[in-house]
């Protein structure tokens, strides 16, 4: 799979039209589904998508296959969300753990509930970008370390700390609303 | 190297994915069967991640790459006029003036009056219904094979930029082989039809 996505970008850079489809089909539900978890705007979202695979086919000439095809399509669409905040100036809603709060009460409270989707979506969308990256990353696409480090372009400590902070962020956002709901 | 808990708890989230690798993974299990609060985050973060791979997303799908190719071919279109004249043009156009010669000379020999007429308006009209270069790499002999195999021939060209125009033969396809020739980065590097 991984030596005819190569493949694939080869013939890309070459102007092949078909073969831009066929990586289309191939990265494009996993590609948005990571950028939308970044942006929460399904509209802008595909935008962006949008623009990932028009500099995929501007650029594939380029792609010298030192790193994967996932990492490399993975990494552009990256830094265009990073771009996308950029503009908008975004402030960021958080990046302190509170003093309240209780990892270990949060774990009991039964988080593996399915019932938890439009909690998970909230809480995701408290999260620095860098924090919900690594976790979509790491959970969407099951990447390891050193992959997310690459398309990240950061050390796989920044990523193993970014995700301890973002594991507690969203636990703690979890408990709250739990609890939130259990007094309701 | 020996690690602390605390460097060991931070491989968490790839335990829970299945990427890390088996030594690892032995070093934090062995952890959380000691560390109550590991485990319990460890099957929180095993139900968001069952959680998160289970939402469904409605894509763009087919209507984002029709909008893709649209938007590729009109890209294409814009860049062609504009591509800067490749460093090797004048190899190109040796090679060009051979193809032209052996047209010509098959012309010739065919029915040397309808050669001689076509050849004529090529230098003086610039005729033809395609523009197009020609790859830096491509060999003459590539190039030959292509547009006899096309029905197609150099009319005119090259041009200070390197470029040509072809045209069919009499009962040959220009669509299908402007197809061709598109199919055919490797030899034909841009492909213009020409305006009516």
């Amino acid at each position: 799979m991984t030596e005819n996505h190569h493949f694939l970008v080869q013939q890309v850079g070459k102007g092949d039209k078909e073969a831009l489809a066929a990586l289309y089909r191939a990265y494009e539900r996993p590609v948005y589904k990571f950028i939308v978890s970044r942006l929460n705007d399904p509209h802008e979202a595909s935008d962006i998508l949008h623009e990932v695979f028009m500099d995929i086919w501007r650029v594939a000439a380029s792609f010298e296959g030192r790193s994967q095809v996932r990492t490399w399509i993975f990494g552009i669409a990256y830094r265009k969300v990073i771009d996308v905040h950029r503009k908008r100036a975004r402030v960021t809603v958080t990046d302190e753990v509170p003093e309240t709060g209780d990892v270990a009460e949060a774990a009991d409270a039964g988080y593996a509930a399915r019932q938890e989707a439009e909690h998970l979506r909230v809480c995701m969308g408290t999260l620095k970008d860098e924090h919900r990256s690594a976790i979509s990353l790491a959970f969407y696409e099951d990447m390891t370390c050193a992959e997310i480090a690459e398309i990240a372009g950061v050390p796989e400590g920044t990523i193993k700390s970014r995700l301890h902070h973002a594991k507690k962020l969203l636990l703690h956002c979890l408990s709250g609303r739990i609890k939130g709901r259990a007094v309701a | 190297m020996t690690r602390s808990p605390e460097e060991i708890a931070l491989d968490l989230p790839f335990l829970i994915n299945g990427t890390l690798s088996e030594a690892d993974k032995a070093e934090i299990e062995s952890l959380m069967a000691e560390d109550a609060l590991l485990a319990a985050e460890h099957d929180a973060l095993a139900a968001i991640r069952s959680e998160m791979q289970a939402e469904e997303i409605r894509s763009p799908g087919a209507f984002g790459l029709a909008r893709l190719m649209r938007d590729v071919g009109r890209e294409s279109e814009a860049t062609v006029p504009t591509r800067a004249p490749s460093r090797s043009w004048m190899w190109q156009a040796v090679a060009a003036v051979a193809v032209v010669g052996l047209l010509a000379q098959t012309f010739y020999q065919r029915d040397t009056g309808e050669s001689e007429t076509r050849y004529a308006l090529a230098s003086a009209d610039m005729p033809g219904a395609l523009v197009v270069s020609f790859a830096p790499d491509a060999t003459e002999e590539t190039i030959r094979m292509l547009l006899v195999g096309q029905d197609l021939e150099i009319v005119a060209g090259p041009s200070a930029l390197g470029l040509y125009r072809l045209d069919v033969v009499d009962g040959g396809d220009l669509t299908a082989a402007a197809a061709a020739l598109r199919r055919a980065p490797q030899i034909v590097e841009s492909v213009e039809n020409v305006e009516p």
